[in-house]
């Protein structure tokens, strides 16, 4: 049995910040991460990322990984325990996790959830054939192990991720014939959108794919244009020749362990999913638990990070560490995020946010 | 097929080294994956889903959707796009849910 | 529009590029961002203080042109890589375009580039007057570029010498049979036997669980569980907020037997 003070689950950008705000009052930390190396998603993002320097806005995603990395690696209240992966959180607070095979017991006394979130899935004739992908897996392939996905790709979806990935695939020789949008406007950041429009790959706002097709694996797809109920245009097809789909049509939160460890949920869409019920120090219904990215709502990984050190500096705080420091630090991180979620394109988050809080107050679902 | 250059990453494969898919011999490198190593090498067919016999590729490469489970030296339900290469391993399509043999 | 394609209109590029006096004397720069987002290193790269943006950082970076001397070190500091330089008084027939770019091989310097616009349509082959590295740490290269005076405000990008030839798409003379759509992959439960089970009665995630296995497979519902709870949704007329989510147990993804007996202590 292993005890800790804080135990964190999930090394992307979100829970290394948190381990590294509460080690910084005190704590000690252990991070399970699932993977061989912490830094989650971070190690397949090589575009500049955007906020202002406290979230380091200007490096890569990937440089960022490797310096919040370093702070971990280098600060010995923080143990990193990779490829465990934590199963269950039970009714006595115990927390079991796999090891290389071996389930292993912790006994934490807070728990900061940063588990992040999985791409979705899209229903459409053909939609399992081999050669569609999620837009992080092609990311994966292409940026961690350098291995191309194939030829010529269709991107399904056209916010920040289908944009940003059909830049990273050109920058790797492959080209994208179209990345097509259901709605009627470009989800994404537009300086993404011009950036591969005037490489010559087309966004198609208004299209969806209606099939996919292939003997054994991907060969072609079938698009067609939505009218303004989302309903196909009959006659609209276009057959797109292309080996590669990359389905980039949002993530969904990863709650299993929020809702195992019986943290009151809510449906949000703004949020992307089911998110738990937090309050604006991000403590869920469960005293015990805090959490922190996007396993409390899909946004920005500049958010999960700020998010990160919220939570990190709140557990930190509810053991008694840093009681003269702790709340300064946090209003600052709180003032960060709602500078980060004051403008336009952050219209949705903020409803959703403000749906959670709402929530709380009236003390539940 | 493999990235040679790239503006932005480096990429140290490590060493080169030679597994089994199918009992035909591959070369990969230390670094990769099972399915990164496949892909460099154009398979992208993973296995056959359980009930309807489909075939079964890469979807998340992040260990989240068991899309990508194989047998690995005779286990069957390993995910190939986490596990690593290594000398002289065994991979083989996996057909539904596997069998211990 | 801007909006649905990502190419800058008339009316959007006229909020932000400089006077033609302004052009006329020297190098300058053009920053094309017209979206309010939370972003601001271009005001931290420019030494002299040129770009500001307004109220927090979600506001639209604004130049002052005459501030600017256009020094360029903005263009590889934009994470949206939005920052042009225009230097109009070249020579009589050339201007430059300076511009970012991320892409191998590089063009060296003296040779030609295929000049691409907004849109990505050919504009010719120009030369290539610089070649600026962008360090190890940055590596966004800004390239000069050096194009007719006329096509100083056309040309943005020049063509990779990797990117692919162009595969043209064939007309709908599609060569496709109807299969299915997949729901849960898994355990192969198609989108007409969650449809069925539906039109059976069947109206909770846990109860469609039971009875198809849906979500029971290895990836315990990650993939799927949001699908099924849409049809429900649609089906029901409910919306997705009411629709009952399935029970989680640990352990909360497949873990072997042995792993278990592993586990010395428990």
């Amino acid at each position: 049995m292993i005890n800790v003070e804080i135990l964190i689950v999930g090394g992307g950008p979100a829970g290394l910040c948190a381990a590294n705000a509460a080690a910084d009052l005190g704590a000690s930390v252990l991070i399970c991460e699932r993977d061989e190396i912490p830094g989650g998603q971070l190690v397949k993002q090589t575009h500049k990322f955007f906020g202002s320097r406290k979230q380091y806005a200007g490096d890569r995603g990937i440089a960022i990984g490797d310096f919040l990395l370093d702070e971990v690696i280098n600060d010995p209240k923080i143990e990193v325990m990779p490829d465990t992966t934590v199963i269950g959180i039970y009714e006595d607070g115990l927390v079991l996790a796999e090891r290389s095979e071996e389930i292993i017991k912790i006994n934490p006394r807070k728990i900061i959830i940063a588990t992040g979130a999985a791409e979705k899935f899209l229903t459409f004739p053909g939609n399992d054939l081999p050669g569609i992908y999620g837009a992080g897996a092609v990311q994966t392939l292409m940026n961690v192990a350098g291995v191309i996905p194939g030829e010529r790709v269709l991107m399904v979806g056209a916010g920040n991720i289908g944009l940003i990935v059909s830049y990273q695939l050109a920058q790797a020789g492959v080209e994208t014939a179209a990345v097509i949008e259901g709605a009627p406007t470009i989800g994404g950041y537009l300086v993404h959108a011009s950036k591969i429009q005037r490489l010559g790959i087309p966004v198609r706002t208004g299209y969806t794919i209606k099939e996919a097709y292939g003997d054994g694996k991907v060969e072609g797809a079938v698009i067609c244009r939505l009218d303004a109920a989302w309903n196909m245009i009959e006659g609209s097809e276009e057959d797109i020749k292309c080996d590669t789909i990359c389905l980039a049509v949002g993530l969904t939160p990863l709650t299993e362990l929020c809702w195992q460890a019986g943290c009151e949920m809510a449906f949000i869409r703004e949020l992307s999913g089911h998110v738990p019920l937090i309050d604006k120090y991000l403590q869920t219904t469960n005293p015990k638990i805090y959490v922190a990215g996007d396993v409390s709502g899909v946004e920005e990984a500049s958010s999960a990070m700020v998010e990160g050190r919220l939570a990190g500096y709140s557990a930190a705080c509810s053991l008694g560490y840093g009681l003269d420091t702790a709340p300064s630090l946090q209003a600052g991180a709180m003032a960060e995020l709602d500078e980060l979620r004051a403008g336009p394109m952050s219209d949705r988050i903020r409803q959703g946010v403000e749906k959670v809080e709402k929530m709380v107050t009236k003390g539940g679902v | 097929m493999r990235i040679e250059q790239h503006p932005i990453l480096e990429f140290d494969r490590k060493e080169k080294i030679t597994f089994f898919f199918n009992g035909q011999e591959m070369e990969g490198y230390a670094s990769e994956t099972i399915v990164a190593a496949l892909h460099a090498a154009g398979v992208k067919e993973l296995g056959k889903s359980p009930e309807l016999h489909r075939p079964r590729g890469l979807f998340c490469a992040i260990g989240n959707c068991s899309s990508c489970l194989m047998v690995v030296d005779g286990q069957p339900n390993v995910r190939a796009c986490v596990v690593k290469i290594k000398p002289g391993m065994q991979v083989e399509l996996q057909s539904g849910k596997g069998d211990l043999k | 529009m801007l909006i649905n394609t990502g190419i800058p209109t008339k009316e959007d590029l006229a909020k932000v590029d400089p006077s033609a006096e302004r052009l006329a004397q020297g190098p300058v720069a053009i920053v094309e961002c017209f979206q309010e987002i939370p972003c601001n290193p271009c005001v931290d790269a420019c030494k002299r203080n040129a770009i500001n943006i307004e109220g927090d950082i979600n506001g639209l970076p604004i130049v002052d042109f005459e501030k600017c001397n256009g020094c360029g070190v903005c263009i590889a500091h934009c994470p949206g890589l939005a920052i042009f330089v225009i230097d109009k008084t070249y020579s009589e027939s050339h201007a430059v375009v300076r511009l970012p770019y991320e892409f191998v091989p590089l063009p060296e310097k003296g040779q030609l580039a295929c000049a691409l616009n907004r849109a990505g349509e050919e504009l010719g082959n120009f030369e290539v007057v610089r070649v600026i590295s962008g360090g190890a740490k940055n590596k966004t290269t800004t390239i000069w570029l050096a194009v007719p005076q006329d096509l100083a405000m056309e040309v943005r990008s020049i063509k990779a010498p990797n990117s692919a030839p162009n595969i043209q798409n064939s007309a709908p003379g599609l060569q496709s049979s109807p299969t299915d759509t997949l729901i849960c992959r898994c355990e192969d439960i198609t989108l007409d036997e969650i449809r069925r089970v539906i039109a059976d009665g069947y109206r909770t995630i846990d109860e469609i669980k039971r009875v198809t296995r849906a979500g029971m497979g290895p990836c315990q519902g990650r993939t799927c569980r949001q699908l099924i709870a849409q049809e429900l949704s649609r089906h029901f007329g409910i919306p997705m907020e009411e629709v009952l989510m399935s029970t989680f147990r640990p352990p909360v993804k497949p873990v072997k037997l042995g792993s278990f007996v592993k586990g010395g202590d428990l």
